[in-house]
């Protein structure tokens, strides 16, 4: 499996999972449930070195993510299937709401046709199986321009028609 | 109507390429059918009982001339000569082959149409009026509104895996004759004091196992704002719909467990945050997209014609066609016409190539190149002068579509039940071509007066029967074909839900209940009153008496 920034289709470098109960054993990208990072940012923080990101489960109601662009440098959010599409509502509300700045990156089932429904809702980057990353660098070119605005600073189609100044892509 | 620009050529030709793409991986065998599934999905194509359904949108009903020539042409080249008009507005094709699909799209791209979201659980084909622009009773046309939706609701990036599927219906006139309390959405256009545009919202409104009809959440909503509004809907709903029981997963079951008060207040809260803000169409583009429905330049004629009235003296039929299959116009001297698909012994919304192309034909020439696909599976042609009635009437006749029955008891809608459909429990087609055949006379059947029956093959309701004055469920019982009896419903602003009269019966059996309840009616009804009417009086017991008292 790989993990690619889904403008570039480059490979991003790998965090770890903490497990529960366990500490990180040194510097680099940890990646820890939502619940107990809340409870624990502090003293995880106290590892020099260590950037920690929050680990976002889907059924997550949005309102559990206020405030936490205060303990976690990014955000992953696991989908169990593609179908599950709450995914992509949260990382509009991490934005939006939330004002988060971090990267966030899509984990678990995805598939390239949602390649750029993902970067426009949010996610920076994605888990992609080795044999499909062709797919998605393709699938994120596939439309220049969109029917959408978004808080990633996409202008909708509907806009751009009377814009003709700022015709910024989407990808 | 509306005309694509290069923005939108280059959407849907980009659409056209990456399904060509999906398609050929999939014959190469790079991709499994399982994985090829959800993508073929959304491009409309599903796998039936005996082949590929390639179904087509028609978005809020509307074809030019040229268009219908297309679907025509794609009848004929790739499939058995023969289309399916449904209940949402769209056209279906029952034998397209895999390897033809990407040039189908290629065909239809041409003439600014496409298969997108006509499937999946992502935002359907926004539906309306099928007399809108042409209405005598509309406030505003419905159509500008719907291909606001339709852009904004193309490839979302936030609602493109919903719950479920979600069907967005829309109306420009008090006069419902779209449905629009059946539907997840509901827009009703409407007038604010100031006279400015804006929609009041339903929401919550379906059939399927688990009938309701949608509730009001909003009075008025500027048409400014309308997209923020609907925005708020979605993210709710994309957050909060069950997404652990595919049937529990409708945003009708939300609004029910979470209270229509409380959905609403999570509507507003999340409206409230967003309004205002880039999700909205600048008014500029709003006026853009108005002009393509500018009404058409029709002249002021006399209501009279000698003609039209000389034929209609001499020809029962052609007197009847306009009685039932004209509908006031706007522009005095005009009608829109309903050309029935519903042929006594037929199939409820089919029509062949020659047909498509003849009516392509006759909207050129008589009807400023528009025809319209209604709800009830029928072809409009919205702007006709009264003059040119006996020639298009004429016309029609004679390739079959001549039938005068619009709104009475064989203008039936039926889903295509067990004969096409895999999900289906029984057949649909068959029990309709029968009811068509045993009321097949004009004369009782305009003494009938307005009669909707609506039959669905199972559960998902894609027959209305839930909506139906006489609703028809198929049902499998045993491994037998079983026909549930409902009365009562109503698909317009008075909607009401059908109730099941009492067990059911088998494929003959229904239409012998069938006519035993129109028998009762026809005894009970008071001077005028409509089998609807007279049902809601009378309440069922009557009917019960009818259909079962002699067992």
């Amino acid at each position: 499996m790989a993990h690619v920034d889904l403008q570039t289709g480059e490979d991003v470098a790998v965090w770890r999972i903490l497990e529960d109960g366990a500490l990180p054993d040194e510097a680099g990208e940890w990646l820890v449930p939502l619940g107990r990072l809340k409870d624990e940012a502090g003293s995880l923080l106290e590892e020099k070195g260590v950037r920690l990101g929050v680990l976002i489960e889907t059924e997550t109601p949005h309102s559990d993510l206020a405030g936490i662009g205060n303990y976690a440098s990014f955000a992953a959010i696991r989908f169990p299937g593609f179908g599950d599409g709450r995914g992509f509502s949260l990382a509009v509300r991490l934005r939006k709401d939330y004002g988060f700045n971090g990267d966030i990156r899509a984990i678990g089932h995805v598939i390239p046709d949602q390649a750029q429904f993902l970067l426009r809702a949010g996610f920076n980057t994605s888990e992609v199986p080795e044999e499909r990353r062709e797919a998605f660098v393709r699938a994120v070119n596939r439309y220049k321009h969109v029917y959408q605005s978004d808080a990633q600073g996409g202008i909708s189609i509907l806009r751009q028609r009377h814009d003709q100044a700022d015709t910024r892509r989407v990808s | 109507m509306y005309a694509y620009d290069t923005f939108d050529h280059a959407m849907v030709n980009a659409r056209v390429e990456e399904f060509r793409d999906q398609v050929a991986r999939r014959l190469s065998g790079e991709l499994t059918e399982e994985e090829f599934r959800p993508l073929r999905l959304m491009n409309g194509l599903y796998l039936q009982l005996h082949a590929y359904m390639l179904r087509v949108a028609v978005p809020y009903g509307t074809l030019n001339s040229r268009q219908m020539r297309r679907l025509a042409h794609i009848a004929r080249k790739y499939d058995k000569g023969y289309g399916h008009f449904t209940t949402r507005q769209n056209i279906q094709y029952n034998w397209p082959k895999l390897v033809d699909a990407p040039d189908i799209l290629a065909e239809l791209a041409e003439v600014e149409m496409h298969a997108i979201q006509t499937s999946g659980n992502c935002i359907r084909n926004v539906t309306t009026d099928q007399f809108a622009g042409a209405a005598h009773d509309e406030v505003a046309d419905p159509r500008a509104t719907a291909e606001i939706i339709r852009q904004w609701s193309t490839f979302h990036p936030e609602f493109s895996f919903l719950p479920r599927k979600f069907k967005i219906a829309i109306t420009g006139a008090p006069k419902d004759r779209a449905a629009v309390k059946w539907h997840d959405i509901g827009l009703v256009l409407k007038k604010n004091e100031a006279g400015e545009l804006g929609v009041e919202v339903l929401v919550g409104g379906g059939m399927g196992r688990t009938p309701v009809i949608a509730k009001t959440i909003a009075d008025f909503v500027p048409e400014s704002e309308m997209l923020s509004y609907l925005e708020a809907i979605l993210r709710v709903y994309n957050e909060q719909g069950r997404r652990d029981n595919k049937y529990k997963a409708r945003i009708k079951i939300l609004v029910e467990d979470t209270g229509t008060e409380e959905f609403k207040r999570l509507v507003e809260e999340e409206y409230e945050a967003i309004r205002a803000s880039f999700i909205d169409v600048p008014a500029e583009e709003v006026v853009r997209i108005r002009q393509f429905f500018a009404p058409p330049p029709l002249p002021v004629l006399a209501d009279e014609d000698a003609g039209l009235d000389a034929l209609a003296a001499a020809d029962f039929r052609f007197r009847a066609w306009v009685k039932n299959n004209t509908f006031a116009h706007k522009v005095p001297g005009h009608v829109s016409v309903t050309i029935s698909l519903k042929p006594h012994g037929g199939i409820p919304g089919d029509a062949t190539d020659a047909q498509m192309d003849l009516v392509a034909d006759i909207a050129e020439e008589y009807s400023h190149d528009e025809v319209r696909v209604s709800h009830e599976q029928n072809l409009i042609l919205p702007h006709v002068a009264k003059r040119d009635l006996v020639a298009i009437w004429q016309k029609l006749d004679a390739a079959g579509l001549g039938s005068a029955n619009v709104g009475l008891l064989t203008d039936i809608i039926a889903c295509p039940g067990l004969d096409y459909c895999a999900l289906a429990n029984a057949r649909s087609i068959p029990i309709a071509q029968a009811i068509t055949n045993r009321f097949d006379d004009l004369k009782r059947l305009e003494d009938i007066g307005q009669l909707k029956i609506k039959i669905s093959g199972c559960i998902n309701s894609c027959g209305h029967h839930h909506a139906g004055h006489i609703g028809i469920l198929g049902v499998d019982r045993k491994g037998e074909e079983n026909y549930q009896l409902l009365l009562g419903g109503s698909g317009e602003e008075d909607a009401s839900k059908a109730a099941i009269l009492g067990p059911g019966f088998d494929e003959h059996g229904i239409v012998d209940a069938v006519e035993k309840v129109v028998a009762a009616y026809m005894g009970e009804r008071k001077e005028g009153e409509t089998f609807l009417a007279a049902y809601r009086r009378l309440g069922p017991d009557v009917f019960k008496e009818a259909v079962y008292g002699a067992r």
